[in-house]
């Protein structure tokens, strides 16, 4: 009854207090996509993320209404870092939907100019709104609705004591006339946060470089994407993983809600029980979540092969493994010999047929594969060619009798070649998130085994060369590249059981794997070569590898791809390629299959359009 | 020389054409669409005295539309030029627009044009012309938007000089568009600015950008009396994309320039 009340008072409370409006808000999902694309238009680093911004505490003079319902206390800002864009998970600070709206595209716009990151912070967001407007002028009045509509929903700077007051009055003074204020007055309590700014001290996002415990992969878990749904980003630091040594259990649990969010250093491998639901509320109440690479969610799944890759248990190494670089784009310089990739071939391949699932579906990809293979054709109405074009020939004599004037089309029958200049590698990702389940039955592996197949019996029918290899890594060190079929073998049970025996892998450092299978396509003859990557998400690995590293890498390994004539096209599972693919291969260069269990019918047919 | 075609200068282009013409080296254009390829022929082709013949290559083109052909006339065959021909006996420049396009056994007669010999063999009629001095061919190509089954063949490539176009600077964009359209210098920095803005998505959320000539094309409607915010979204928005979300965010661009 005690819990029934409470939640009814706060749920009231919070009505009340709330000035937000929510029939009028727009959310970043509405608008992500265009407002990346506006982000870049503008001048913006193609290689930024969007994401939302989380809530931070601003510690700003509330109404009695909000403290009383304890709501208000935290707010969401924008603000740009080395990765990523955040801008507010939803705004809805203004009564009219057209300005929420309008606030969003302020904030992109103001993001994309570069400004004087030691100036102080007012100096700084009245210089990047003097640049935005300059730049664009059709933003002014935009702007002046803008601020117009905020003022009156800021605090009264006449009932505010002295110093708060002059704070006030210089910040709006700063969003009226841009540029004519120098300085932000003292004053003890922090000022209300400025909705068409940047945030005044944006979290620091530490993205150092912090190895996780020894070859300990930071699980990915379904249960994670559950959770997840909202877009909603933590503020993290992150520390290093304590030693495991001498760890304690220390059973304590304060009152205060503070003690979710210290970081004590000690070593509870699996925290609490696997509660998910009051950890995520916990999470919604905390500031900033302090995230040790130890490499393990708090899920029950755990799966513990975090071991160095077994050598020669059931795979062999082909070779001695090949050195290849890397692209640092903190630094621009490729980083020689970085990488080191290994070509395996499984050892326990069991030669097979094709599964007897797929036989329908092959048989129907074969025939319509075949059309496309290369055939000799006659073409009528030529000008020339061996053959006379009789139908032709009468058309005309008709013409000419009847007085018509005769067209100058073709008599001639002639045969010709056509040809497909055509090589093919296809590159699938064998990363360890291929081991989820894509749907009721299958896991990704199992769908991009059935690509496989599918893939190779579509090929296999038009003859067109093609090569198929398999990549996963751990660390630079490691990478390894598995050998399903080479260009000079043939499609067969042999080939078979090598797909059949295929299965998820560690991580996804993807330049590597991409160079190297680069390598193998541009010694082909073929005139036209397609180098074809199959993957179901963004490139990672154990070190530093991820993030925009990572992306940057694959990108330059994709150009070196183009320089040498290659066609790079990607076929991806990922529903969130979105935000990162164009940066990788433009427009027109990916395909995002939005059901994964119809990627083996789907690969063939994008193959037929790329080509035909 | 009269009604020289306007054209707005780049660089060394003109002198570099001449040079070419002037030493018989046939002459690869190369840029993307609507950047001014086929006006600086035009231009360049009043401005030495010389006939034009232009061909749009496309994939159906066949050796015989570029030499010529046997036509019947009243029950004769009559042999009848074809552009590439005449330009040779005229001594004047044949212009190949978008010669990829071309299916490549045809791009093969223009290689004994194309080299020192400077000949071009009719095997119908046995006749083999020899180009005079004033004959220049010239060939262009839009490195962006070639199909990935067409590429040019590098034995026809490395028989040209090549030059590389590119959309001009914005002061000189906005000075043709003046000069074609006649709007006023700050439509013209706007309409670049714009067009400045949406060329920094190539490669990523777009395929094609807004050439000089689509702002041409915006700039004339305006001049005309149109609304800047609506002529940007016929001539630009709509013929860059079909994405309904990449037009919002282009649209975006046009209100954040023209205003709302």
């Amino acid at each position: 009854m005690e819990e029934y009340v409470g939640e009814l008072w706060h749920k009231l409370v919070t009505r009340v207090a709330d000035k937000q409006h929510s029939e009028a808000a727009v959310s970043l999902d509405e608008i992500s996509k265009t407002a990346a694309i506006f982000f870049r238009a503008l001048g913006g680093d193609p290689g930024l993320n969007l994401s939302a911004a989380p809530a931070t505490r601003h510690g700003a003079r509330r109404r009695w209404k909000e403290r009383l319902a304890t709501s208000g206390e935290r707010v969401e800002l924008s603000w740009r870092d080395g990765e990523t864009l955040r801008l507010p998970e939803r705004i809805s600070i203004f009564s009219e939907r057209s300005l929420n709206r309008d606030l969003y595209f302020w904030l992109v716009a103001l993001s994309a100019v570069e400004t004087n990151n030691n100036l102080p912070w007012i100096q700084q967001n009245q210089q990047a709104t003097l640049a935005t407007l300059a730049r664009f002028p059709g933003l002014v009045p935009r702007y002046h609705r803008l601020v117009a509509a905020l003022l009156p929903l800021r605090v009264n700077p006449e009932n505010l004591p002295t110093a708060e007051a002059a704070q006030e009055f210089a910040i709006r003074q700063a969003l009226m006339q841009p540029g004519s204020v120098k300085t932000l007055p003292p004053s003890k309590t922090p000022f209300y946060p400025v909705a068409l700014w940047t945030h005044p001290n944006p979290p620091a996002s530490a993205i150092n470089h912090i190895s996780a415990g020894d070859g300990a992969p930071e699980r990915d878990s379904s249960e994670d994407a559950n959770i997840a749904k909202s877009r909603r980003k933590h503020a993290a630091e992150r520390t290093d993983m304590p030693d495991g040594k001498d760890g304690f259990l220390m059973m304590f649990r304060a009152e205060s809600l503070f003690s979710w969010t210290e970081y004590i250093n000690v070593n509870r491998p699996q925290d609490e029980e696997d509660d998910i639901e009051s950890a995520a509320l916990a999470a919604e109440d905390m500031d900033s979540m302090t995230v040790a690479r130890d490499g393990e969610t708090s899920v029950a799944k755990l799966r513990f092969d975090l071991d160095l890759p077994p050598a020669g248990e059931d795979e062999t190494p082909l070779g001695e493994g090949i050195s290849l670089p890397e692209w640092d784009y903190k630094k621009q310089v490729m980083q020689v010999d970085y990488c080191r990739l290994q070509e395996m071939v499984s050892a326990q391949t069991v030669p097979c047929e094709l599964p007897a699932q797929l036989r329908r579906t092959a048989r129907r990809l074969r025939s319509q594969f075949q059309a496309l293979a290369p055939t000799r054709i006659w073409l009528k109405g030529q000008q020339d060619g061996e053959e006379i074009d009789l139908d032709a020939w009468v058309r005309q004599e008709a013409d000419l009798l009847s007085g018509v004037h005769a067209d100058s089309r073709g008599l001639y029958r002639a045969q010709v070649n056509q040809q497909r200049d055509l090589a093919c590698l296809l590159l699938a990702d064998l990363s360890l998130s291929t081991d989820t389940y894509a749907s009721d039955h299958a896991r990704v592996i199992d769908v991009i085994r059935d690509s496989l197949f599918l893939f190779s019996e579509a090929l296999t029918a038009t003859g067109d060369q093609f090569a198929m290899y398999g990549f996963s890594s751990l660390k630079r060190g490691n990478i390894r590249f598995n050998l399903l079929k080479s260009f000079e073998e043939k499609y067969d049970n042999q080939t078979r059981g090598r797909i059949k025996a295929i299965k998820p892998g560690y991580y996804t450092r993807m330049g590597a794997a991409i160079r190297y299978a680069s390598t193998l396509l541009a010694v082909q003859p073929q005139c036209q070569r397609l180098l074809l990557l199959l993957t179901d998400g963004k490139p990672n690995d154990l070190d530093r590898y991820e993030g925009r590293y990572g992306i940057e890498d694959t990108r330059m390994a994709l150009h070196e791809a183009r320089q040498q004539g290659l066609r790079p096209f990607c076929v991806t599972i990922d529903n969130e390629a979105n935000e990162y693919l164009p940066h990788l291969f433009g427009a027109s260069g990916f395909a995002v299959i939005r059901k994964p269990e119809d990627l083996p019918k789907e690969l063939p047919l994008l193959y037929a359009q790329m080509t035909h | 020389m009269q009604n020289l075609p306007f054209y707005q200068v780049q660089g060394s282009e003109i002198e570099l054409f001449e040079r070419a013409w002037r030493n018989r080296l046939p002459l690869l254009i190369k840029g993307p669409t609507g950047c001014g390829k086929t006006r600086f022929v035009a231009h360049m082709a009043t401005k030495l005295d010389l006939p034009l013949h232009t061909v749009a290559c496309h994939d159906d083109l066949t050796a015989a539309d570029l030499v010529g052909r046997h036509l019947i006339v009243d029950g004769q065959t009559v042999w009848t030029d074809g552009p590439l021909t005449r330009a040779v006996r005229e001594g004047g420049i044949c212009y190949l627009d978008e010669v990829v396009e071309a299916r490549k056994d045809t791009t093969v007669v223009l290689h004994p044009l194309a080299d020192d010999r400077r000949i071009l063999p009719i095997d119908r009629t046995g006749e083999l012309l020899v180009a005079p001095p004033s004959f220049m061919l010239v060939v262009s190509y839009n490195p962006g938007y070639q199909n990935f089954l067409k590429g040019m063949k590098p034995s026809t490539r490395q028989r040209f000089i090549s030059l590389a176009f590119d959309f001009p600077p914005a002061a000189q964009e906005e000075a043709i568009l003046v000069g074609e359209s006649g709007i006023d210098a700050m439509t013209a920095k706007r309409l670049v600015s714009i067009a400045n803005a949406f060329r920094t998505l190539r490669d990523h959320d777009l395929e094609e950008v807004a050439s000089t000539r689509l702002l041409v094309y915006a700039a004339s409607l305006i001049k005309d009396g149109c609304d800047p915010t609506l002529a940007c979204r016929a001539a630009l928005v709509e013929t860059l994309t079909d994405d309904p979300e990449t037009a919002v965010a282009l649209r975006e661009v046009i209100d954040a320039t023209f205003g709302r």
